[in-house]
């Protein structure tokens, strides 16, 4: 930790000689901690450990200079902050849905985002906070995973990818990344579900939901959730989760993005329109009663009204 | 609200730590495990800014196992407990400081002497016979002054637990819902179902 | 002239030989044997042990170590630059804990040790690591057991059954001819303890045996049992030889039997 005074700082000697290391440091298949002792080594190579930075004098401030964040709502850059993203780990795998809506302050600034990452044809990562934190650092993960692949000849498992994501956003915490994503896949010990966020909280667990719109996809997941659902109605599930945040929350809605994960890999299942769920159902889909999901085509005809029997009949 | 409680007894320390990991208004996880065995007869429970907490706890198990396997011998409580509040306080006057808040429990089997150590992110060691942390220390530490007995045996002293518990969970505004409970004495580390 | 090439510094003759590399091997050749084989189920570690003198403390001088819960390394050349690289290599099997979750594969932690020897061969103002290692052990989810070999160079390579150290050409032709697959465990321990025998003259007081039967379960063989093997072994031995002896006093009586029966029947043709 200490030396993270050594990291961050611009104007020193240090960052003259990692400048210089940077020239010579030209692979990374060990770990500095290797080099712990430097036995022998005089050399510049491999001495302090150190990671990009924008070369700006304090990257923490232009950041909060040009970008909104709790302190100042009103600057130029807006971050993409609403969204609602889903993962929950059952019998048959894992199921990932997300919803579209892009939103920069006040207005929707996209109806047909991409917000689950394909980081392999195993792993996914869905996508919550900075769209642009979530999609550059999954895309560097996705990369590590590959060399990780080719070094030790297997795939990666979901809880060495997911780590390795949250240890990297952990060494920028407090400098304004903003994410929350869930990394989804299966490896040897099965179907795996982790959540990781921007303050370095990673958790293992069965179902999750992040974003502004979570607690309304929470409250439909929760109650419909068993280990045992088959495939359809867990994609069933997932979708309709989605519908109830996008109707409910402001900043999340359009179309649902669903996915499922298998023993062979992830697979596409499809992207549903919100608005015509509401109205229609999502259509001949496997799982689906073909019934539309908002409330007052659900209740069409139904009514709270208790009359007398003789007030009835009269 | 994280609370963690700990306390000693007859040959014996009890850890127990809430189960919840919440962002905003949201539990993200309600069987999370905040008590790290950090070897055959330590236990560490571990609280406070999330992120913080896994790394801290992760980055002093490893080394501490690490010592194990370089010495062939595990450190014992009190010097295990001088490493950490060690560890914390350079991290304390480091550009990112960890906030996070421990429990440190472990059996010495070479006096038969159990130890508790309370650890506050500032650094602050002190070795003690019961302590907390959290929110759950204003109605607990009270209720220990009052109930705890060092010669307490086990099944006393999860009475005097379970006190604790009650008592948070009555008069608490948020309080999380269940707990893990960890024992460590001569026999090693064992988890208790409570 | 050679000498310009042999230098603290690895740098090429013209043969393209690295003569600071060669010398390491040659420590490596001068330091007590090692031998680990690979069974069906069970990988075994031995090693020779030098005599402890009288007044030394045994327990400081270990030549098996444990890397991690589940490896076990064994290393012949210069203990001290042994124990440098042991340090290292147990930091990254920490380390790597720490940042995969996961515990190392054998493999691993071999390509992580013989890239450190490499480093060695390839940077200013440092000498090779004068030891090679045996690593065993058994991989997170698996019960094949494994059995790697790393050599000052950087080379590294998986075996069935292998040998390091002094007169390890001697012990590696002996497994050749004896190793087979699917050793059980007590035949495993045997050929470990024959195998170390054929350099170790002085019997089961120097020899050390390391047994790893599953994911983190290694234990090591007290001398008692050492010497039960070694006596079986010596046992068995005698019986060959007596056999031996016996097959070839008859051969030899039939052989004279016959020449003295041939000469019987030469004789009347001799006599005419």
């Amino acid at each position: 930790m200490n030396t993270f005074v050594n990291r961050f700082s611009t104007n020193n000697a240090l960052s003259v000689i990692r400048k210089a290391q940077a020239v010579v440091d030209d692979d990374e298949e060990f770990s500095d901690a290797a080099w712990g002792s430097e036995a022998g080594f005089g050399s510049l190579a491999k001495g302090v450990p150190s990671f990009s930075i924008p070369a700006v004098h304090d990257p923490t401030a232009f950041l909060r200079l040009h970008t909104d964040d709790h302190a100042d709502p009103n600057c130029r850059i807006k971050i993409q902050h609403g969204t609602t993203t889903l993962a929950f780990r059952f019998q048959g795998g894992v199921i990932v849905a997300v919803d579209s809506r892009a939103t920069a302050g006040s207005y929707i600034a996209s109806g047909t985002v991409k917000k689950v990452i394909e980081i392999n044809p195993y792993l996914l990562g869905t996508m919550a906070g900075g769209a642009a934190d979530c999609q550059y650092w999954e895309t560097y993960l996705g990369i590590q995973c590959r060399l990780h692949e080719l070094r030790n000849k297997e795939r990666i498992s979901v809880a060495a990818a997911s780590k390795y994501l949250s240890n990297l956003v952990y060494s920028y915490k407090g400098m304004g990344l903003s994410m929350g994503t869930m990394i989804c896949g299966w490896d040897k010990t099965g179907p795996a579900v982790f959540y990781v966020d921007s303050d370095g909280t990673r958790l293992k667990g069965d179902l999750f939901s992040v974003g502004s719109g979570s607690t309304f996809a929470y409250g439909v997941l929760d109650q419909g959730y068993r280990w045992d659902l088959t495939d359809e109605e867990a994609q069933e599930l997932g979708r309709r989760s989605i519908y109830a945040a996008g109707h409910r929350d402001a900043f999340s809605g359009n179309t649902c993005n669903l996915y499922h994960v298998k023993e062979d890999g992830w697979r596409f299942l499809g992207n549903y329109d919100i608005t015509k769920m509401h109205y229609d159902g999502p259509g001949d889909v496997p799982g689906s009663a073909q019934v539309a999901y908002g409330y007052d085509v659900r209740v069409e005809g139904r009514t709270s009204s208790n009359p007398p029997a003789a007030a009835a009949t009269a | 609200m994280e609370c963690s409680f700990a306390l000693t007894g007859k040959g014996y320390v009890l850890i127990a730590a809430d189960t919840t990991a919440a962002r905003s208004i949201v539990k993200m996880k309600i069987d999370e495990d905040k008590i790290k065995s950090l070897g055959p007869h330590l236990l560490m429970a571990y609280s406070g800014e999330p992120g913080d907490t896994t790394q801290f706890a992760e980055y002093i198990e490893r080394n501490i196992r690490l010592y194990q396997i370089r010495n062939l011998y595990p450190l014992r409580p009190p010097s295990a407990a001088s490493w950490i509040r060690r560890a914390l306080a350079d991290s304390l006057r480091s550009r990112k400081p960890y906030s996070v808040n421990l429990l440190l429990g472990g059996y010495d089997t070479s006096n038969h002497t159990p130890s508790l150590y309370w650890i506050d992110y500032l650094g602050t060691q002190a070795e003690v016979p019961f302590a907390c942390h959290g929110y759950g220390s204003y109605f607990a530490l009270s209720l220990l002054d009052r109930y705890h007995d060092p010669e307490a045996n086990l099944e006393e002293g999860l009475a005097v637990l379970r006190r604790c518990i009650d008592e948070v969970s009555k008069r608490l505004v948020v309080s999380p819902g269940k707990y893990r409970v960890k024992v460590v004495d001569k026999d090693g580390i064992r988890e208790i179902e409570f | 002239m050679s000498r310009s090439y042999d230098r603290a510094l690895t740098v090429f003759s013209p043969d393209g030989h690295l003569f600071q590399v060669e010398y390491a091997n040659e420590a490596v050749r001068r330091g007590t044997c090692a031998v680990g084989v690979r069974g069906k189920d069970i990988v075994v570690l031995g090693v020779e042990k030098k005599s402890v003198l009288q007044l030394q403390d045994p327990r400081t001088v270990r030549k098996v170590v444990m890397l991690d819960d589940h490896i076990c390394l064994a290393f012949a050349g210069l203990t001290a630059d042994g124990r440098v690289l042991i340090d290292k290599a147990r930091m990254e099997c920490q380390s790597h804990r720490l940042t995969v979750e996961d515990p190392v594969t054998v493999e691993y932690i071999t390509r992580h040790i013989a890239g450190i020897q490499q480093r060695y061969t390839q940077s200013g103002g440092v000498r090779p690591f004068g030891i090679s290692t045996l690593i065993v052990g058994f991989d997170p989810h698996d019960t094949r057991p494994r059995l790697y070999m790393t050599e000052p160079s950087g080379i590294y390579s998986a075996w069935k059954a292998n040998a390091i150290g002094r007169s390890s050409k001697t012990v590696r032709e002996f497994l050749e001819k004896n190793h087979k697959d699917d050793l059980t465990r007590e035949e495993t321990i045997k050929l470990t303890i024959k195998s170390l025998l054929e350099v170790v003259q002085t019997g089961a007081k120097n020899i050390e045996i390391s047994v790893m039967e599953s994911y983190g379960k290694v234990t090591a063989l007290d001398l008692s049992q050492i010497e039960a093997i070694v006596q079986e072994i010596e046992r068995e031995k005698e019986a060959e030889a007596e056999r031996k002896r016996s097959r070839l006093a008859a051969t030899a009586a039939g052989q004279a039997a016959m020449s003295s029966r041939a000469g019987d029947a030469a004789q009347p043709s001799g006599q005419q």
